[in-house]
């Protein structure tokens, strides 16, 4: 029966991506009319490419920190961290962006699209990292505290050797999957005109109409940002496995 | 070394978990017994001999000196005995011999040469020379068992606690674990134990004390207690788990 369903499960699948890529590929495409932008589309892909990697090590920061803050003895960094994490995911990243650039930037004299772009897309991710963090530490047996307590450990040492390495397995998944929808989220940036990879393929069908042929090259080109970042994650469940 | 409890209650929300025992282990007891029904007490008491708790009323006086209640000071008096639990709680991240070298050289301050050469004297001493690069999901539950006993002593604690040490193994593996039990208080080692095994704390132990409801029900030398209880409550105990 298992096998029959492996069997059935697969051919649906195939028959449905044979059928989608033949339907794209099929297409009568006009690849001439982009073809003047291709500079347009490198630059886009390099500054994608810059926004979310400083923004990867900036949502890990925040993350860890509004982690320490929800898991903190004080109420106050509780509160304080719990509430900037439900605002954050409770409200549309377009939103953030556009309050992020237009009023609270030039509140504070800061006129930079590229950086406030990236703190926007820091928080916003590190929002939804701390509770995969804060899942990841908390799903560690009570036993496991209690042995380092009785062996002397610290706090620090108890998060150090024993909570943190074996959370990091934990959370890998869940935090590869949140990378790289940053990676796509980068997209939004648009609305405060950073020149990145989906602002310039919309720039391009603005010019030549040729939707698809604009849209297309989005594809392989978020790809293969992403599909790095799932092969590293794979990897380093590897690293980290051990048996329960 | 002496331990003094004096009126010792542990409260959690609606259970009186320890409620106002006093006991005076003196110098000369080598082994300590804590035996009764569960749910009695025996884990919290030691729990709170052994600083990993604090009292709700009541100390815990050693030598004249009493317990702090403060978690960071009482983590010397911790750092100074070893424990050893039911489920054995060896970190599963880090193999047999790095389960044992942790506490030595980060809360004894062994150098990586030192905590590694005890270790696997003590893991050798315990039969387990050929499974130091194990981790706790590759061995089985004895030889789990023993790797938490080797990391309990190998920096020779003032005393060795051991919270019902044999309860989830088979009997065969409960032998393996009791004979090196013995084998260490024939060495000298001063041992607190909770047990169920009735037989081996009758042999093994010089004092032991039954516990109830939280309570103290009686006292005393090892062989008097269970040659002749002075409480219905504990004859009928003690029928019980002997008949078998």
């Amino acid at each position: 029966m298992k096998t029959f369903l492996g069997i059935f499960v697969s051919v649906v699948l195939g028959a449905t991506f044979c059928f989608v890529f033949w339907i794209v590929v099929s297409h009568d495409y006009q690849w001439d009319a982009i073809a003047p932008y291709k500079g347009n589309f490198i630059s886009g892909w390099w500054t994608t490419l810059l926004i979310s990697a400083i923004a990867l090590v900036g949502s890990i920061l925040i993350g860890a920190l509004l982690t320490s803050g929800q898991l903190s003895p004080w109420k106050v960094p509780r509160i304080l961290s719990r509430s900037f994490v439900e605002l954050i995911r409770g409200t549309p990243l377009l939103t953030q962006i556009l309050i992020g650039y237009y009023l609270v930037a030039p509140a504070i004299g800061w006129d930079s699209r590229f950086g406030v772009g990236i703190l926007v897309l820091s928080c916003f991710s590190g929002a939804y990292l701390s509770e995969i963090f804060r899942g990841g530490v908390e799903s560690i047996p009570s036993s496991q505290w209690l042995s380092a307590k009785a062996i002397g450990f610290t706090d620090a040492q108890t998060y150090r050797f024993v909570v943190i390495p074996q959370a990091i397995r934990r959370v890998l998944p869940a935090s590869a999957g949140q990378f790289a929808n940053l990676i796509k989220d980068s997209s939004l940036l648009f609305v405060i005109s950073v020149h990145e990879f989906t602002m310039q393929a919309r720039e391009v069908n603005a010019n030549t109409y040729a939707t698809f042929e604009a849209y297309l090259p989005l594809i392989f080109g978020y790809f293969i940002l992403t599909f790095p970042i799932s092969l590293l994650s794979r990897s380093l469940e590897k690293r980290f496995a051990y048996e329960h | 070394m002496s331990i003094e409890t004096a009126s010792l209650t542990k409260h959690y929300v609606e259970t009186k978990a320890i409620d106002n025992v006093s006991v005076s282990i003196g110098d000369d007891v080598q082994v300590l017994a804590l035996i009764g029904p569960s749910g009695g007490g025996k884990s919290t008491f030691l729990r709170l001999i052994g600083g990993l708790e604090s009292p709700t009323f009541g100390e815990v006086t050693v030598n004249g000196i009493t317990l702090p209640v403060d978690d960071s000071a009482l983590r010397e008096w911790r750092k100074k005995n070893g424990f050893l639990f039911q489920s054995f709680n060896l970190f599963p991240h880090l193999t047999a011999e790095e389960n044992v070298i942790l506490p030595l050289a980060e809360v004894h301050q062994s150098s990586q040469e030192d905590a590694k050469n005890r270790a696997q004297e003590v893991l050798s001493r315990f039969g387990l020379a050929k499974h130091l690069g194990k981790q706790p999901g590759q061995l089985s539950g004895g030889q789990q068992q023993r790797v938490a006993l080797a990391r309990a002593i190998a920096h020779k604690p003032q005393w060795l606690l051991l919270d019902e040490p044999t309860s989830a193994l088979d009997p065969e593996m409960k032998a393996e674990v009791l004979d090196l039990i013995e084998e260490l208080q024939k060495s000298g080692q001063k041992i607190i134990l909770s047990t169920h095994e009735m037989g081996f704390a009758r042999r093994a132990s010089d004092h032991v004390i039954f516990l109830s409801d939280g309570q103290k029900l009686e006292e005393g030398n090892a062989e008097e207690l269970f040659e002749n209880p002075k409480t219905a409550e504990v004859k009928l105990f003690l029928e019980k788990v002997m008949k078998w």
